[in-house]
């Protein structure tokens, strides 16, 4: 009997820590998908058509105007090929998915507002991260949206009573000053020389705020939906915002969106295009999986890592190195995620308070 | 054939309050949804840990699947539906 118990005990606490595993694993994968995105997400400027399309509309309407209006473009395009990944990715996983995307679809009409509504969120942050890699550059970009949890954790914690213990708050605050570091040390120097660019701090201010909020509106409506049709959902309803409504009103306002968009159809830019919608899709993919197993606020702040990543990545591939401000932010980065990975799983049975 | 999204469905099963195993929703899921195999019951099972995790579902009672009737020797729960669980289900987006 007293053998039944422990065995009963040890296989509890295995089920448990196995959960908190995948949750953690899930949610670093997604850091490493997330950061490789800063990769096309850098190297699509400098293609055509977006670089001639940059200089065109540069000519009638400056500079800044061009950088945005070729961030919506490269925002909607990056937005559709998601859209592809993610469907492939429910094919891939059974029929069974491909036909609860539908029923999700079909049955949820009144709740998919939560996913309609995590797909402004996540619209404004994609651009807004695309503003900052136009504007600064992938690594600015990357970690400008690492403050995320916070908004995260405290619209979870006081919308649905999420609860946060006192070793992730810390780890979470760890996190952010790091990000802090490394935003506060480029603007720094750019106000040094006099020449800030605020379009992309603006960005780099819209990518936090929204994907913050975007995890709280997506952990609302997954409450009843799985995440695979979920975030499908989501990027079908981005999709559907840039293309049927701000393409269109773009055009009408006589920026040349359709036309430089038809041009995108050339295989490398496809390519680069493709691998942008993979890493991203996939990173929402993993970071969704990883909310229900170890919370929102948790998920984001390992997913955080994704801001060191894209660092990492950057210097390896465009060789862009980092100053110091980025590299002690990085280490903060990496400590304060630590801080969460190292919790005892103790008493996260339930993640949301009765 | 189930026309509701799963979650939502296992939800309603939930409703009438009484406590079920993970693997009694298993097989009921199985028939209504035309659903086989070991894959199929990991996703229904994952269905579960989810809406347990996000407070729907309380984890009422766990025992050692010493005989495999699910998965053997792993562990089988016995949930039922929470207060919460009962507002979400009755709420907008379950109807």
């Amino acid at each position: 009997m007293v053998e039944n118990v422990v065995s009963l005990d040890e296989i509890r606490s295995k089920e448990r820590s196995r959960k908190i595993k995948y949750g953690y694993m899930w949610a670093l994968f997604c850091a490493v998908f997330w950061g490789i995105w800063y990769l096309p997400g850098t190297a699509i400027w400098v293609l055509n058509p977006f670089d001639e399309m940059s200089v065109a509309i540069a000519a009638t309407h400056g500079d800044s105007m061009s950088l945005v209006i070729v961030a919506v473009l490269i925002t909607a395009l990056n937005a559709l090929t998601c859209v592809i990944a993610l469907l492939f990715w429910n094919a891939v996983l059974g029929k069974h998915k491909l036909k609860e995307l539908k029923r999700t679809i079909l049955d949820f009409k009144k709740c998919s507002k939560w996913f309609f509504l995590a797909g402004i969120c996540g619209m404004a942050a994609v651009f807004g991260s695309y503003l900052a890699m136009g504007f600064i550059g992938a690594a600015f970009s990357a970690v400008a949206g690492l403050l995320y949890p916070v908004i995260g954790s405290i619209v979870a914690r006081l919308w649905y009573r999420e609860k946060i213990s006192r070793r992730a708050a810390a780890g979470i605050i760890v996190i952010v000053a790091g990000g802090i570091s490394i935003y506060a040390g480029g603007l720094v120097t750019e106000l040094a020389t006099g020449s800030v660019q605020w379009f992309g701090y603006l960005g780099g201010l819209m990518a936090a705020v929204s994907w913050g909020l975007e995890g709280a509106v997506a952990g609302k409506g997954l409450d009843l939906a799985e995440p695979d049709s979920a975030l499908t959902i989501r990027f079908i309803a981005e999709a559907g915002y840039w293309w049927i409504i701000v393409i269109p009103i773009l055009s009408l306002l006589g920026f040349p969106m359709i036309h430089y968009a038809l041009q995108a159809f050339d295989p490398l830019v496809i390519l680069v295009l493709m691998f942008a919608g993979i890493t991203f899709g996939f990173c929402y993919v993993t970071w969704y999986k990883s909310f229900p197993l170890i919370g929102v606020g948790r998920g984001q702040g390992i997913g955080n890592l994704y801001g060191l990543c894209a660092v990492i990545f950057v210097f390896l591939f465009f060789g862009t190195s980092p100053g110091w401000a980025i590299i002690i932010g990085g280490i903060l980065c990496v400590a304060g995620s630590f801080l969460m990975f190292t919790e005892s799983t103790d008493g996260m049975s339930s993640l949301r308070g009765d | 054939m189930g026309e509701r999204p799963l979650k939502i469905r296992i939800l309603e099963i939930f409703k009438d309050g009484q406590p079920r195993w993970n693997y009694e929703i298993v097989d009921m899921i199985f028939k209504e949804y035309g659903m086989t195999g070991n894959y199929d019951r990991d996703l229904i099972n994952f269905d579960l840990i989810e809406l347990a995790s996000g407070g729907m579902l309380s984890d009422l009672e766990q025992k050692v699947d010493a005989k495999g009737v699910y998965k053997k020797d792993f562990l089988l729960h016995k949930y039922v539906i929470t207060d919460f669980g009962k507002e979400k289900a009755d709420g907008a987006c379950a109807n």
